[in-house]
């Protein structure tokens, strides 16, 4: 009981950490609405020009939703551990985390918490509801949105595990902006993020099909737009089963990593 | 007064590219210490690149042509538009600093040195991991012209250079601007985040959008200048619209504005008297 308070406490102040930055929301707000115009007259030029409105099973609309609702899910998952543990090393003030008597995995997260709970509600969950009225129910809705929030919230977790399994690196290398970077491109290319799995080679896709970043974009999506393979109740088990597999390695995988880099922080000076 | 003016007119262009280069120096030798983080910057800046070439290929890989614009089409244009962006992160990478700066306080001591507020500010960084963006853009570019059969003459070659320099200065205005919004709004690093995520637009043909989109990526927010309208001078030269050949003059005079604005924030840093 008195761990749960703990770790809401940590929630509730990121909570208003983040509601402090509102100009920040609203300017972030009108750049999406900018990115989406873009994406927009991108696709429409592409299916224009292809003259068949089915491309690989997407219709243009199908691929619209998955690109919007893929930004959304972006903005929701977006976190700065790599930066924050970087500069906290730099600063020396990782040694006050590792002090805290709590997990510094579990301390983080936590404190991530909070952001990403305003998040959902002030970006993703708008966004959603934009969608749905202009698509007029093109998004099927019923038990598949129950489990696309508990794929989601997976998905968070296998992105934490991803950004912590990268983020001691730069305790190795001390460059922050190039893993940084590797890491950003590599998973929102791999998990459609950028361009629907879909259109992918089927090559490519099915080593593409063996990578946890999968699991962070293209799986919720499909849960939630009812999509092939998640339509059938043996599917939607598969694909939240693989999610479980990938939290559970992905944590194990983590936490020996950063049990073993940790070892490595050396702090000049106080 | 006549003394004030000769020494007004020394600080010409001479003294300034040698301050340049030796703070140029000053600044390489610092990061010739971290030869690591050299090359994995570059290697991470290489690996984004690429994977803009992926999403390409995997786009035709599906669609034949996006508005008429082919493979190779794209590829010029994506070529065009990274060699363009090399300018802003290799000499203009120091804006993202500045709004730390301001904050502290630290951005004072930039006032204090009896030369040019944003040139002593710019030419304190030089960033290296531009150079790998220099390469990949560079490769790029050359494959896709060699595809697309333009001839390469002394004109071509020449208006290649001068088109892209001249686009380049978009970009370094777009960044100017929303670095200086930190004189006025604090923390305002989101501004320069979103305007940083218009560089990926740059690879797309402005023909797509509709009217109202068209006119603001290029005069409110000049993207399109970045590689669209110079690259139809080699991909459609017998129909070129003015703006194209109008761009170098609206590029300088965009990066004019960035700097007065620039400057102003300055101006207003000074009165705050923090």
């Amino acid at each position: 009981m008195n761990s749960i308070k703990r770790l809401t406490a940590l929630t509730r102040a990121g909570v208003m950490e983040s509601l402090q930055f509102r100009l920040g929301t609203v300017v972030t707000l009108f750049g999406n609405l900018i990115y989406l115009a873009l994406v927009y007259f991108l696709w429409k030029a592409i299916y224009d020009s292809c003259g068949s409105s089915v491309v690989n099973g997407m219709t243009f609309y199908d691929t619209m939703i998955y690109l919007i609702l893929a930004t959304a899910i972006f903005n929701f998952l977006e976190m700065f551990i790599i930066w924050d543990m970087s500069r906290s090393i730099q600063s020396g003030e990782i040694i006050l985390h590792l002090l805290k008597p709590m997990k510094y995995r579990l301390y983080t997260f936590w404190s991530y918490s909070g952001t990403h709970l305003i998040s959902f509600f002030l970006t993703f969950l708008p966004t959603f509801i934009v969608v749905m009225i202009i698509t007029k129910g093109a998004i099927p809705l019923g038990w598949n949105f129950l489990f696309f929030v508990i794929s989601l919230t997976m998905a968070l977790i296998i992105n934490f595990n991803i950004d912590m399994l990268v983020a001691p690196i730069c305790l190795y290398t001390e460059s922050t902006w190039g893993i940084n970077m590797v890491k950003e491109t590599i998973v929102l290319l791999l998990s459609g993020a950028t361009i629907p799995l879909a259109f992918f080679p089927d090559s490519i896709r099915r080593v593409v099909e063996y990578m946890p970043f999968r699991a962070v974009y293209d799986m919720p999506l499909t849960i939630l737009l009812n999509k092939d393979g998640a339509n059938t109740m043996n599917g939607l088990l598969s694909m939240l089963g693989t999610q479980l597999i990938w939290c559970i390695v992905l944590t194990i995988a983590g936490n020996l990593f950063w049990n073993h880099a940790v070892k490595r922080i050396t702090v000049n000076g106080g | 007064m006549e003394q004030t003016k000769t020494l007004k007119k020394k600080r010409g262009l001479l003294f300034y590219i040698s301050i340049y280069r030796k703070i140029l120096i000053q600044d390489l030798k610092s990061k010739m210490s971290y030869r690591a983080d050299f090359i994995i910057s570059n290697f991470g800046m290489i690996i984004s690149n690429m994977s803009g070439f992926v999403t390409f290929m995997i786009l035709f890989h599906n669609f034949p042509s996006i508005n008429g614009w082919n493979y190779y089409h794209m590829l010029f244009l994506y070529g065009f538009s990274l060699i363009a962006l090399t300018p802003v992160q290799c000499f203009f990478d120091n804006n993202w600093n500045l709004r730390f700066m301001v904050r502290s306080g630290d951005f004072i001591r930039y006032c204090f040195r009896p030369i040019n507020v944003f040139f002593y500010f710019i030419s304190e960084v030089f960033d290296v991991k531009g150079l790998g963006q220099f390469a990949f853009g560079l490769g790029t570019f050359i494959y896709a012209w060699c595809h697309l059969g333009i001839p390469v003459t002394i004109v071509t070659v020449s208006q290649a250079v001068i088109f892209l320099l001249t686009a380049s200065l978009f970009m370094i205005a777009i960044m100017n601007a929303a670095a200086a919004t930190c004189f006025w709004i604090i923390n305002s690093g989101y501004v320069m985040v979103i305007m940083n995520r218009f560089r990926d637009f740059a690879k797309y043909p402005a023909s797509i959008y509709n009217k109202v989109f068209k006119f603001i990526f290029s005069f409110i927010i000049p993207i399109a200048f970045v590689a669209y309208y110079p690259s139809l001078v080699f991909i459609t030269p017998d129909n070129v619209p003015l703006l194209t050949w109008l761009s170098p003059l609206i590029g300088a005079f965009f990066f004019y504005l960035s700097y007065k604005f620039w400057m102003l924030g300055v101006r207003r840093y000074d009165f705050t008297g923090s």
